[in-house]
């Protein structure tokens, strides 16, 4: 309010219709732009109050004082792009602004009308930009009609309110409307109470308005208490007229004389917005006595509150305002009857007393039209999480949870999983993604187990773990539980022990049953609603995600990789062969590279191999790869491994009496001679039968040299042979041999681990001309050193790791013009490891994307071309990536003279055809027990890439790992139990931590790589290693996660 | 005077009367803890629950708190009260295994397990002490103290109060300390010794011949009996 004004007070009802109508023109006939800057809580804590200084500054320096209308109004809703202003007339949204846009702002949009694109909104969907507010996508599907004015108007200014036409439905009321009448609007437009429980308002009203008592009060509920909800701040911040017009209506309607506005002090900027407003409408005489002469007396007050979240209760907060401690009471009688100092009380929340002067000014039906059959108009919910658009977004009741996820909220940021949107703060429930297209009302969320509550909507993708969510609400509410009654207070405590138990990997299967029984009767027993819906965080999710539970419980795993007692290390965690990468970094940080060694030969029969071709998945989990580097794991493991190889160091191969039963294996890769490694050091005798002439499956015959030097892997395989194992080479299961030869030569256990060797073909026309050789062919040729002619262009067809080898391979021979790796989709979607292709290409190998082969051209029996079709992405298929669809008429023909398909392989299982008692399934694999790798058939396990199809070396590795401990109790004792443990480190190792100066500089190291003519004329290994300093450097840069556990902590201070 | 059903049947009350009181009336027995005819209602113990209303709109509601209602449906005991007192039994056994009060509750309600870890902390926050300090002593010494998991009873500023004179009321009425199981060493927090119907001496000692006035239900046999078959068991070794 402009001070220099004189406020004269209103002493009759046309007066106040004087003023509206004077500002409404003053509004409608203004020409000049109005910069909007939102300027809330949120718009603040990102510098919006700087950004409304610089535009000062700016205008002044222009010298546009009379030109322009700045205004610093409430939040604008879309908290992900403040601070943002909107330019009027036109409506130009321009968002994250820094101080020193201010003046550009001016000086190209609004002198010379020029749209600024840097600052407009892109939409991180489509990469489209915006320029007005209505184009974006958060708003589109908005229905703003509580907040659509907070970017309107001043809020500290009650003139700026009625140029909208603010109070005009008072005016209707007081003059045309009997308080009944009154009641009967808003009975008829069917708005229920926005505070969550969703209480029909006007039958409240009519309860209280039938009380005789001589004092009456209103009370308007702003303690809002639940994290990551603030639509009642934001309305209080930045439209306080509309909240104290929808009250004094209220007021009134049931004949109160005295209201109290419970708002927390946690909020100042809404304190101090509505004590102004406050002042304002007094002055004006819009409260206080015989207002607007028409003798109705009615005054509003501030009541503070601490900020207990009990005090949102109605009878809670009574107490509170009275001075007493917040605690509830039982009802009846309920506060219409008996509230306020036992006075028949009115208490609505903010939203819906923002809703009132809207429902009079636009009629009853008009309301009604909006929303479903049971639940009318619109709800704000305030939108936060894992979410592009975090926001307070306004929608009609009965949108879907996609709509205003996806639509609205522009979907989960890195274009991850959605998984669950817990609604109604921590009382709520978590919903799955199954009910995403689930209508919101009041009746859907609470029959979907959840609640509307004040509309809190935490949004959760798949890195969320459902048991820490229920854990951390429970935690929230065993604190803000007032205490008072025994099931809530001893309740909620119990239930967080216990579902902290089970993140700890303590929990056991009878605490869900426990869980469960105690969360019905805490929802039961107790007297609130705080208590009433403080199991539903629990309920909820053990409803929907029960086998998050169970992992936790029966298999100790955390499938988002979030409880920490449980993931000690995410390296050792995720590693399938349970590697102790954490420790033997330790290890290595302390210059114990011996000892490293040692750690690492422990769980893995293949080190030199793992060092080299390993896909790390412990890199992409690690916690320091969360914004930043993840530690070099790989690179550290090949470290150890070099340097024990140099200092001429011999693995310690315990040497063990072959006493126990004969064991078989076919297939002397991965899977195979981990199986057996591990099998002959518990004292089996085991042979291992492979096809090819030498042991070692597709590392031998499938790696390329220049990943993996022939050298180093023979070193492992000698040490695995070492422990004691036959190795029958050339011998071929089917053709040589069959099962139940193998059975009657004293075998009591077989371990089919084959691997996927057969090559797809391509199905399309011209494959059998010549110059077309299968990927595999073309590896396994060179590999064992047979001549392969290469000649001209050469097209690789695929996007795995054998189409990237192929191209490295081809690249690498003299009469090779050119390589060029044809794929259907886009590098995002490439399975092929991305160190890989990066490699590929710094060679020279090609790879056009969105491009599949439609028919080999041939002459006189050659390859001379390629005809291709060019592909857009279509809907996620079942693996979880687009679909490549064809786009018609996209032909063309790429001049090449060989063709190299590489599109996938899949298990030879021809070797089963005579004991077809083995299930196998459409792709060829064979089915085994998830657990035991037991096949249907009894003493027959299988394992490795013949179960999952083509996979990585250390999945087929921790097959043979997992199969040899099945296959031992099998063969002891007839029954397979399994046992699941925490993977703890073997031993603590303690933390040298990087100085500051190191850590500042600590950057995880490049491996070097050889020079690019020596790579390309040779198969020489094209990776080097870290040196020692390298290595102990990247080591000491490690978090350590593996010491944030109790028993860590414990045995560190046992050690101190 | 309120018409009500009771356990189907009609019932009257008086105008101001509770639920609780009306179920007294007429003999039907409610459990209580921290209620206490000489002190304002509190309905914190959650044990006198009864259920309300029928069908899906059927809830539970603290008898002692809950005025009598024309025309209301009530239950005393049905299998979702008794569930939720049983639980409420249970949560407080595991926060004081010490208390006769309540180790004779769960007797007599058939709580045989407890499955929280026990916290020996002898108090179940039921108000009783504050109550008649404030409102038979005329004291307000003590009074509680936090929210939540945190809430306890004390004085103001853990000060000794100079409200406080000594008089002893809280300890009177104090149904955890003030009278202390004092049965067998129980394996578990559950005793189930003194109300248990089965009399252990009997088996013992082939008669009811109790030193204690209410035989068998001290237990001290039980522990007699116990220690005594352990010794044989060991002499046979």
């Amino acid at each position: 309010m402009n001070p220099r004004k004189r406020v004269k007070k209103l002493r009759r009802l046309s007066e106040l219709e004087d003023l509206i109508n004077k500002e409404k023109e003053k509004r409608e006939k203004e020409t000049r732009p109005i910069i909007s800057i939102s300027s809330g809580t949120c718009g603040r804590a990102r510098g919006s109050e700087k950004l409304t200084e610089a535009f000062k500054k700016a205008i002044r320096q222009e010298n546009l004082q009379d030109k322009i209308i700045l205004k610093s109004t409430g939040c604008h809703g879309f908290c992900e792009a403040e601070p943002n202003v909107i330019i009027y007339p036109e409506g130009i949204f321009y968002q994250k602004l820094a101080p020193k846009n201010a003046q550009e702002i001016i000086q190209r949009t609004i002198l010379k009308g020029e749209i600024i694109d840097s600052f407009l909104y892109v939409d991180p969907t489509n990469g489209q930009k915006a320029i007005r507010e209505g184009e974006i996508s958060f708003y589109r599907k908005q229905r703003r009609i509580v907040l659509g004015a907070n970017p309107l108007i001043d809020p500290l200014d009650i003139y700026d309110y009625f140029s909208i036409g603010g109070y005009s439905s008072l005016l209707k009321t007081l003059s045309s409307l009997s308080p009944e009448e009154v009641i009967e609007t808003i009975k008829k437009s069917g708005l229920r109470g926005r505070g969550g429980a969703g209480f029909p308002t006007g039958k409240k009203w009519e309860f209280a308005r039938a009380q005789k008592s001589e004092l009456k009060y209103i009370i308007c509920n702003a303690d809002e208490g639940d994290p990551g909800a603030y639509m009642d701040r934001s309305l209080l911040e930045g439209n306080p007229h509309r909240v104290i017009e929808g009250m004094i209506i209220g007021a009134y309607a049931i004949g109160a004389s005295e209201g109290y506005i419970y708002v927390r002090d946690e909020y100042p900027l809404a304190v101090a917005n509505v004590s102004i407003a406050l002042e304002q409408a007094r002055k004006l005489g819009l409260l206080g006595e015989n207002i607007l002469g028409t003798g109705f007396n009615f005054d509003l007050h501030i009541a503070k509150g601490a900020g207990a979240f009990v005090c949102g209760e109605e009878t809670a907060l009574i107490a509170s305002i009275e001075g007493r401690v917040g605690e509830p009471r039982q009802r009846p009688p309920y506060p219409a009857v008996k509230g306020l100092w036992g006075k028949p009380t009115v208490i609505n929340n903010v939203e819906t007393w923002g809703n009132v002067p809207i429902i009079l000014e636009k009629g009853a039906d008009w309301f009604a039209s909006i929303g479903t059959n049971g639940s009318k108009g619109t709800k704000i919910f305030s939108l936060v999480g894992k979410i592009n658009n975090t926001g307070l977004v306004e929608v009609p009741m009965g949108i879907t949870l996609r709509e205003i996820i996806f639509d609205i909220g522009g979907g989960i940021p890195q274009s991850r999983k959605f998984k669950a949107v817990q609604t109604g703060g921590p009382s709520g429930g978590c919903l799955p993604e199954k009910l995403i297209d689930l209508p919101i009302d009041y009746e859907s969320l609470t029959q979907a187990g959840s609640i509307m509550g004040s509309g809190g909507m935490i949004v959760m993708d798949d890195r969320t773990c459902m048991v820490d969510v229920a854990r951390y609400f429970l935690n929230f509410l065993r604190d803000e539980s007032c205490g008072k009654c025994l099931s809530c207070r001893e309740g909620t405590q119990r239930l967080w022990e216990i579902v902290t138990e089970i993140t700890k990997g303590k929990g056991t299967m009878d605490h869900l049953a426990l869980l469960e029984e105690l969360a019905m009767a805490v929802k039961d027993a107790s007297l609130c609603g705080l208590g009433q819906t403080a199991p539903n965080p629990v309920l909820s999710t053990l409803r929907y995600f029960r086998d998050e539970y169970e992992a936790h419980i029966k298999y100790k795993k955390c499938p988002a990789l979030v409880c920490k007692d449980i993931i000690s290390s995410p390296c050792h965690y995720i590693c399938p062969i349970d590697q102790e990468a954490s420790t033997y970094i330790a290890l290595i940080a302390q210059g114990r590279f011996e000892e490293a060694y040692n750690v690492i030969l422990k769980d893995n029969p293949l080190p030199s191999v793992c060092s080299r071709v390993c896909h790390h998945p412990c890199e992409s989990v690690c916690r320091a790869g969360e914004g930043g580097e993840p530690i070099a794991i790989r690179a550290l493991k090949r470290f150890v491994i070099d340097w024990a190889r140099e200092h001429n160091i011999q693995p310690n191969i315990p040497s063990t009496e072959k006493s126990r039963e004969r064991v078989a294996i076919i297939g002397a890769g991965p899977a195979g001679l981990t199986a057996g490694y591990y099998l002959s050091l518990r004292g089996f005798q085991v042979t291992i039968f492979d096809s090819l002439p030498q042991p070692g499956g597709w590392l031998i015959k499938g790696i390329p040299k220049h990943r993996l030097p022939r050298e180093l892997l023979q070193r492992d395989i000698d040490n695995i042979i070492k422990t004691g194992i036959e190795i029958r080479t050339n011998a071929t299961l089917g053709r040589d041999f069959s099962l139940a030869d193998l059975f009657n030569q004293g075998f009591k256990a077989i371990f089919l681990a084959t691997g996927a060797h057969r090559s797809i073909k391509l199905g399309i026309p011209g494959e059998e001309a010549e110059g077309v050789i299968q990927a595999t062919e073309l590896l396994k040729k060179i590999n064992f050193g047979e001549k392969v002619e290469l000649r001209g262009k050469i097209a690789i067809i695929g996007g795995g790791n054998a189409a990237i080898d192929a191209a490295r391979v081809a690249i690498r021979n003299e009469n090779c013009q050119k390589v060029i790796i044809l794929y259907r989709r886009t590098i995002n979607e490439m399975p092929a490891f991305k160190e890989e292709i990066e490699s590929a290409l710094e060679e020279g190998v090609e790879i056009q994307f969105l491009t599949a082969p439609k028919r080999i051209i041939v002459k006189e029996g050659k390859v001379i071309g390629l005809e291709c079709l060019r592909m857009k992405l279509g809907e996620p298929d079942s693996s979880g990536r687009r679909r490549p669809i064809p786009i018609e008429g996209s032909e063309f023909i790429v001049d090449v003279n060989m063709v190299i398909p590489a599109i996938g392989e899949r298990p030879d299982i021809s070797y089963l055809q005579n004991v077809d008692r083995i299930q196998v399934t459409k792709e060829e694999t064979i089915v085994v027990d998830r657990e035991s790798f037991m096949t249907n058939l009894p003493g027959v396990f299988a394992g490795g890439d013949v179960v999952t199809g083509p996979a990585t070396v250390v999945e087929a590795m921790a097959a043979g790992k997992k199969a040899a401990k099945t296959i031992e109790e099998y063969v002891s004792t007839g029954k397979i139990k399994m046992e699941y443990k925490l993977k703890r480190p073997s031993i603590w190792v303690e933390q040298v931590k990087l100085s500051e100066d190191e850590l500042e500089k600590a950057r995880r190291p490049k491996l070097t790589k050889i020079s690019m003519k020596l790579r390309k004329s040779s198969f020489k290994e094209v990776e080097q290693g870290l040196s020692e300093n390298q290595a102990i450097l990247e080591a000491k840069r490690c978090l350590r996660c593996d010491l944030e556990t109790e028993e860590a902590k414990m045995a560190m201070r046992r050690e101190k | 005077m309120i018409r009500l059903i009771m356990n189907g049947l009609e019932v009257q009350a008086e105008e101001g009367w509770t639920l609780l009181q009306t179920a007294r009336f007429y003999g039907l027995e409610i459990p209580t803890l921290c209620y206490h005819e000489g002190l304002s209602v509190f309905g914190g113990c959650r044990l006198c629950l009864v259920e309300i209303g029928e069908g899906s709109k059927a809830r539970l509601v603290t008898s002692c708190t809950y005025p009598a209602e024309e025309g209301l449906i009530v239950h005393t005991d049905t299998k979702r009260v008794i569930a939720a007192r049983r639980m409420m039994i249970e949560l407080m056994l595991s926060v004081a295994p010490n208390s006769k009060t309540i180790q004779d509750l769960a007797s007599k309600f058939g709580v045989t397990q407890v499955r929280f870890k026990i916290r020996n902390e002898e108090c179940i926050l039921c108000g009783l002490c504050v109550r008649m300090c404030a409102e038979q002593m005329d004291g307000r010494a003590i009074g509680f103290q936090n929210r939540g998991y945190r809430r306890k009873i004390s004085t103001p500023f853990d000060l000794r109060s100079e409200e406080c004179r000594l008089c002893g009321g809280c300890i009177y009425i104090c149904p955890a300390c003030q009278l202390r199981c004092q049965g067998p060493e129980a394996e578990t927090a559950v005793c189930n010794a003194c109300l248990t119907l089965d009399p252990t001496c009997l088996d013992y000692y082939n008669e009811l011949q109790c030193w204690m006035y209410d035989a068998g239900r001290c237990g001290t046999c039980v522990r007699e009996a116990r220690e005594k078959k352990n010794t044989s068991a060991a002499s046979k070794l």
